[in-house]
């Protein structure tokens, strides 16, 4: 028997697997964010109007709250799971830091629940008369802000593992950090429209990216300390 | 470097006898200064004949508002402390903030948009200060559910320390992205104040002393909800029986 | 300095206990759980933790092994503060507590590479041989919402058998388990003892392991007390 110690990369492989196979066997968890972006999206026409022009005008904004609304839904099965059958303690007891296997579970986690939406918004996009030569725009802005909406929410999701019930607070707690990437997401899209540079503005939505990556880790790291106590 | 003096600030019984020293004397400055500055900017100040006499709101407005910016950094402050050197007294501070602080960004929603009325002819604008203003109360609301929902003291303790400091980010992330936001979009002018356009001493001394009166409101809150916080989770200490069987 | 470092002689010649417990104190709830509370544990000792309901057991492990830090007092593993040596500690140290850390999605095996892979690097064939030993021969690739809580008991015993670790921290492993299942970690943990490893274990069950040590917990509770 080899008792050779295993290395952080083959640590952070086997739980990025591991989440990615339990996604997979869990199809429920995978469909349900999936087809609440395309329910909400589709409340907006029947709720507001279904003429053409203001949908078109409404549209990246419906777009973004769906995704948005979408992520806090599915952010509860980031932990959630795992602190009930006991894993995240096996998690939190590897002498591997914490940090690196939480982000590896965020970007699993982002795979499954973000991804998706992002694939599925010009479809989406379409149906609501988003205005043409702004979809690449769109899918830009989703791909970079999806992974900042799902990594902010797991620092929340980190603080209310161990409630019983976490919903609306999970929700208080998010949704206005949320804010700054809807802001970002709409108005890079709305900018491009009006014929503005796109460089300025994927420069500031790559910035949140990449502070969030390095920071939100550090914090619902140090959130799950706290909650599995 | 002698320490003693934290250790000190750390003891909640310290904290408790000196606070009381000083409440009477900041509260006594803060009705002089009440008194003098709301006299002044209610009835001296020369009517802004623009804006008409809801513009007088505006010397509750600036210096409310400008305290409850001052809540999450407080927060996250106490916080740190809270959870590097597990000061108790810090982790108070942290509990008798957030809902303080709630109030506080409660009125200042609420003195803006009266001020609005004058200005805008409606309650409500999305303008820049005020959204930023409203973002904030939610995280606050977001601190003190958290606390209430999380049962176990310590935990408790910890996590709305570490909400606090995350918060206290968030808020300066969401202030620009909003201002971002507001510049964009111009769906109002910002709030031109009164002390911009005349900018007499006439104008701002009253701010000056209402601006004084507020704060010292802000740290007398402070402290009577921290000495109320002290005296519940010290109820079954020595000093505090003492003090009760005093009273 | 010469009294320290011929304390530290004394110490070597007198054999490092692999954990030092000084003076641990903890409160919860306005509770104080335990205070005073000094015990080593060396090579080879077994030492299980009795107390009725509510006296802290699962608090202290959760202490020990480092989930939880809302104490006071000192932690020594192999004479070095814990907080000075957390990863030379969790290399050696193995936390089976109350929920089990199996996946009910997943198959026994992949919840054994997982967890397996967080420490060291392993083989799906140990893995097999490791299941065959815990008697989940041909349960290997159910999936373990499949299986009984004493299989999934039985999943999480796997991963002593799979680790190096030399301190084993166990809470209440034998509730879920049979018969056979009871008799099993016995012997497991004999053996281990018998290998210089030492065990933590809290459980009602009288043990059936030889040397056995005991600590009683909340026999001395006292209301809280203020430090000002």
């Amino acid at each position: 028997m080899s008792a050779v110690r295993s290395t952080l990369v083959g640590a952070v492989l086997a739980t990025l697997r591991r989440d990615l196979l339990i996604a997979y066997r869990r199809k429920n968890d995978l469909l349900n964010p999936f087809m609440f972006f395309v329910l909400v999206a589709t409340l907006f026409p029947i709720g507001v109007s279904p003429e053409p022009e203001m949908l078109g005008e409404i549209s990246a904004g419906v777009l973004w709250i769906s995704a948005l609304l979408a992520s806090l839904l599915a952010m509860d099965n980031l932990f959630r799971a795992d602190f009930e059958d006991g894993s995240l303690e096996l998690l939190m007891l590897s002498r591997h830091p914490l940090y690196f296997l939480v982000l590896a579970k965020n970007v699993a986690h982002w795979l499954v629940s973000g991804l998706p939406i992002v694939l599925v918004s010009p479809l989406i996009a379409y149906m609501l008369n988003f205005p043409e030569g702004a979809y690449s725009t769109l899918v830009l802005t989703l791909l970079l802000g999806t992974p900042v909406l799902s990594l902010l929410g797991s620092i929340g999701v980190a603080l209310t593992v161990g409630l019983g019930s976490r919903g609306l607070i999970l929700a208080v707690i998010t949704l206005p950090m949320s804010v700054p990437v809807l802001i970002a997401g709409t108005l890079t899209v709305s900018q491009t429209l009006e014929g503005a540079s796109l460089s300025g503005y994927l420069a500031i939505m790559g910035a949140m990216l990449v502070a969030s990556f390095t920071l939100a880790p550090l914090a619902s790291a140090a959130a799950l300390r706290v909650s599995v106590n | 470097m002698d320490w003693t003096w934290f250790h000190k600030w750390g003891s909640p019984k310290w904290f408790y006898e000196l606070s009381g020293k000083w409440l009477p004397w900041l509260v006594g400055a803060m009705f002089t200064f009440l008194l003098i500055g709301v006299t002044w900017a209610l009835l001296f100040v020369p009517e802004d004949y623009q804006q008409g006499l809801t513009n007088r709101i505006f010397y509750v407005h600036v210096p409310v508002a400008s305290i409850s910016l001052a809540f999450f950094p407080l927060m996250a402050m106490s916080g740190t402390v809270f959870l590097v050197w597990r000061m108790k007294l810090a982790d108070v501070v942290v509990k008798v903030a957030a809902p303080l602080g709630a109030w506080f960004t409660a009125l200042a929603l609420a003195s803006g948009s009266i001020w609005g009325v004058d200005t805008w002819g409606t309650w409500w604008v999305w303008d820049g200060r005020l959204t930023s203003l409203l973002l904030q109360f939610f995280l606050l609301l977001g601190v003190v559910s958290l606390r209430t929902a999380l049962e176990d003291s310590e935990g408790a303790a910890r996590a709305c320390a570490l909400l606090s400091i995350v918060g206290c980010i968030n808020v300066v992330v969401i202030k620009y992205s909003v201002d971002w936001w507001n510049t964009l979009h111009q769906t109002s002018s910002n709030f031109t104040l009164a002390a911009d356009q005349a900018n007499g001493p006439e104008i701002w001394l009253p701010l000056i002393f209402m601006i004084v009166a507020v704060y010292l409101f802000f740290a007398i809150s402070l402290i009577l909800s921290t000495r109320n916080e002290i005296l519940q989770r010290e109820k079954r200490a020595q000093w505090v029986m003492d003090l009760v069987a005093k009273s | 300095m010469d009294k320290h470092t011929s304390e530290k002689k004394v110490q070597a010649g007198m054999l490092v206990p692999l954990l030092a417990v000084d003076d641990l104190f903890c409160e919860r709830d306005e509770r104080v759980l335990f205070q005073n509370l000094s015990f080593r544990l060396t090579g080879g000792q077994v030492l299980q933790i009795k107390g009725g309901n509510g006296s802290g057991k699962t608090t202290l492990l959760r202490i020990l092994c480092g989930l939880n830090d809302n104490y006071q007092g000192l932690i020594r593993w192999r004479g070095e503060l814990l907080a000075n040596c957390v990863e030379e500690f969790r290399d050696e140290m193995l936390y089976l507590g109350h929920r089990v850390g199996v996946s009910k999605v997943l198959t026994p095996r992949e919840n054994l590479l997982w967890s397996g892979h967080l420490r060291r690097q392993i083989s799906a064939d140990e893995i097999d041989v490791a299941l065959a030993k815990v008697g989940l021969q041909g349960f290997e690739d159910s999936q373990c919402f499949t299986l009984s809580a004493g299989q999934h008991q039985r999943v999480s015993l796997a991963r002593l058998l799979l680790s190096k670790a030399r301190l084993w921290v166990l809470d209440e492993p034998f509730t879920t388990l049979d018969v056979r299942g009871v008799a099993f970690l016995e012997n497991l943990i004999g053996q281990h003892s018998d290998r210089g490893g030492s065990v933590l274990v809290t459980t009602h069950h009288a043990m059936a392991v030889e040397g056995l040590t005991e600590l009683t917990l909340g026999e001395d509770r006292k209301p809280r007390v203020s430090l000002s």
